[in-house]
């Protein structure tokens, strides 16, 4: 689903060059729910930016549902976020002028999508999270799970082949989170391919598979010498 | 199209929209009626006077003495012979005043003796036999006057001759039949006044607003001035001699009288310097007029530029949510486009109403024409395209912002 080769990403000012991600390798399969963690600054939001196609990439390859990706132009980019992905943002990202029904519709109207479809997958998409009833709400009129609920509606009207989450919970308090949490777990069930990053090793631990990524790269944590003394310890910490 | 989501979003920017919606109105609403005064005011302008204008000139010759009527009457004739024989004149003529020359004389016309209310109002013009031929008048039927039927005028005498020479305008409004020739009517006399002839286009000595309905109505009587403050005297120069003919004809009158003036205003004037001291306040009112649109069009532009640039800086999260979530450049272009489109819109609609409702009020008070409605629709294309026009560019600017701006921290 997302394969991602010896990939780069290389932020350069007139001094200085600056690898947010070197050497990246990833492979995740459909259906599987990955749970990206690692240190602010080590580039897990840069990995989700160019997975999701919001921002290209310096070098390597990366194929997403078998297409690759680095020669396609902006409106093909356009195209595949609208119809492929879906994305859940740390800050909800709803759009304050628009009401939860009309908010869900968006990535629709991009699509090209008939009226009644639309309004159909958006009843279904609210329906789904448990706001179908403040379809005419807006943003602002509800609680920070609430608006999560509606970004995670609006990634899944589209019926997106991957969802991609940043930070999910990270502006919610604990119930909240957790709710929000176990939906995705839900979505998961039901086939959603998920990646999503983060850097609660609690909500990390609820997922598949994780990768850690550290300065740019993926790691494996009880390989790693890097990291082999401090991994061990906290394991035995958790088994203990 | 997504109308709906922009009238909710703009529902929610009530006052910026509003205020520029107001803009556009009161631009729409201006604009159209000053582009209609800026018509009317150059077709009043652009009026045939009927007379050959590239070849005549105009003296004001004021007396230096006071003469009687008889010895006015003959240096009026000396002066004349004077002037026709000069090489560059082909002719010359004595009279009360000649096309735009503002004020002159007017007449009311009733077409019975004991008519109280007049039929219509001419503008009078008194010359000789030479008249016509000096100003270039187009006879289209009857006769010129002979030297027979001209008389003398002295000072304070109201003389109403047997005949006259009307313009087709005055004809065809006091005989709409056609058949003006021949028939009479009467000029603030019970003494009746003969048609014998009838030509195509003689404009009024008087150009202002109040004499608009009665443009063109002229009449002229055999009657030579014999006054002993001045007399005018228009001359015709032979084709391409005009500036010859008006540096001689002062000269060789001089030689011949040295007791005379020519003021400084209109001693001396072509229709050229006529036409524009004529129509000054028109060319500066449509002047005046052209500058207020193009303000107010600037203004409106720059309003539209602004708001948009204030509104894409203040929607560029939410640009960068829609580009992340597939809109493609085109996308946001359009949005900005439209949401334009529909403000421009609700503007014009108040603006058609204001633009009437100031007609009316410049109707009632200023004797202006109907606006037509080709104007308001003009000023609506107008108005839509300027606003397109003032969007594009931070349209796309907005554009361009890149779907990243989705992840960046509010």
């Amino acid at each position: 689903m997302l394969k991602m080769t010896h990939l780069s990403k290389v932020y350069r000012t007139e001094v200085v060059e600056t690898y947010a991600l070197r050497d990246f390798n990833i492979d995740v399969k459909e259906g599987e729910f990955v749970a990206v963690t690692g240190p602010s600054g080590s580039g897990k939001t840069t990995f989700l930016t160019i997975a999701g196609l919001l921002e290209t990439f310096t070098g390597g390859e990366y194929h997403l549902d078998g297409i690759e990706v680095s020669q396609l132009d902006d409106n093909a980019r356009s195209k595949i976020r609208n119809e492929k992905i879906g994305f859940i943002f740390q800050a909800f990202n709803l759009i304050p002028d628009l009401n939860v029904f009309d908010n869900v519709e968006v990535p629709l109207r991009y699509r090209g999508m008939k009226a009644a479809e639309r309004k159909e997958r958006i009843m279904n998409a609210l329906d789904r999270v448990g706001l179908a009833s403040r379809a005419k709400h807006y943003p602002a009129e509800l609680s920070g799970g609430q608006q999560q609920r509606v970004a995670i509606a609006r990634a899944l009207a589209g019926t997106p082949r991957l969802l991609l989450a940043d930070e999910p919970t990270g502006n919610l308090d604990t119930q909240m989170a957790r709710g929000v949490l176990e939906l995705l777990e839900e979505i998961h069930r039901e086939g959603a391919t998920i990646v999503m990053v983060t850097h609660d090793p609690e909500l990390a631990a609820r997922a598949q598979r994780n990768v850690h990524i550290i300065d740019g790269q993926v790691v494996d944590l009880a390989e790693d010498p890097r990291f082999h003394t401090a991994y061990t310890a906290a394991a035995g910490q958790i088994r203990g | 199209m997504q109308i709906k989501p922009i009238l909710s979003a703009l529902r929610r920017h009530k006052a910026g929209t509003v205020l520029i919606a107001l803009q556009i109105a009161l631009t729409l609403a201006i604009v159209c009626n000053a582009l209609y005064i800026i018509h009317q005011r150059l077709a009043h302008i652009a009026e045939p006077t009927g007379v050959d204008e590239p070849n005549l000139f105009a003296m004001a010759n004021l007396w230096g003495e006071q003469y009687t009527k008889e010895q006015a009457a003959a240096k009026v004739q000396q002066d004349l012979a004077t002037l026709r024989q000069l090489p560059s004149v082909a002719d010359a003529t004595p009279t009360d005043g000649y096309p735009l020359r503002g004020g002159g004389w007017d007449n009311f016309i009733t077409m019975k003796p004991d008519q109280t209310a007049k039929t219509t109002d001419a503008s009078v013009y008194v010359g000789d036999e030479h008249f016509l031929r000096t100003l270039g008048l187009k006879l289209i039927a009857g006769r010129d006057f002979n030297a027979g039927e001209v008389q003398n005028m002295g000072l304070r005498e109201s003389t109403i001759p047997p005949v006259t020479i009307i313009s087709k305008t005055l004809a065809d409004r006091l005989f709409p039949n056609g058949d003006a020739l021949g028939k009479s009517f009467y000029s603030m006399s019970s003494t009746p006044t003969t048609i014998i002839g009838i030509v195509d286009t003689l404009h009024r000595q008087d150009v202002s607003t109040w004499s608009a309905p009665y443009t063109g109505q002229s009449l002229i009587w055999p009657l030579r001035l014999a006054q002993p403050l001045g007399v005018f005297y228009v001359v015709r120069a032979k084709p391409g001699q005009l500036a010859d003919a008006m540096r001689e004809a002062p000269k060789a009158l001089y030689a011949e009288n040295r007791m005379r003036m020519f003021p400084a205003k209109d001693g001396l004037v072509n229709y050229q310097q006529i036409r524009e001291e004529a129509f000054e306040r028109d060319r500066g009112m449509a002047i005046l007029m052209g500058i207020i649109c193009a303000v107010l069009l600037a203004i409106t532009a720059a309003g539209i530029v602004g708001l948009t640039s204030f509104w894409v800086g203040q929607r560029r999260r939410q640009i960068g949510v829609r580009r992340a979530l597939g809109a493609t450049h085109r996308d946001i272009l359009h949005y900005f486009l439209t949401e334009n489109l529909l403000i421009s819109l609700g503007g014009i609609a108040i603006g058609t109403l204001l633009a009437f409702g100031l007609n009316l009020w410049l109707v009632k008070t200023f004797s202006l024409g109907f606006l037509p409605l080709t104007y308001v629709l003009g000023g609506m294309v107008t108005l839509v395209l300027l606003g397109q026009g003032a969007v594009f560019a931070p349209a796309l600017r907005a554009s361009r912002v890149p779907p990243i701006e989705a992840t960046r921290p509010a």
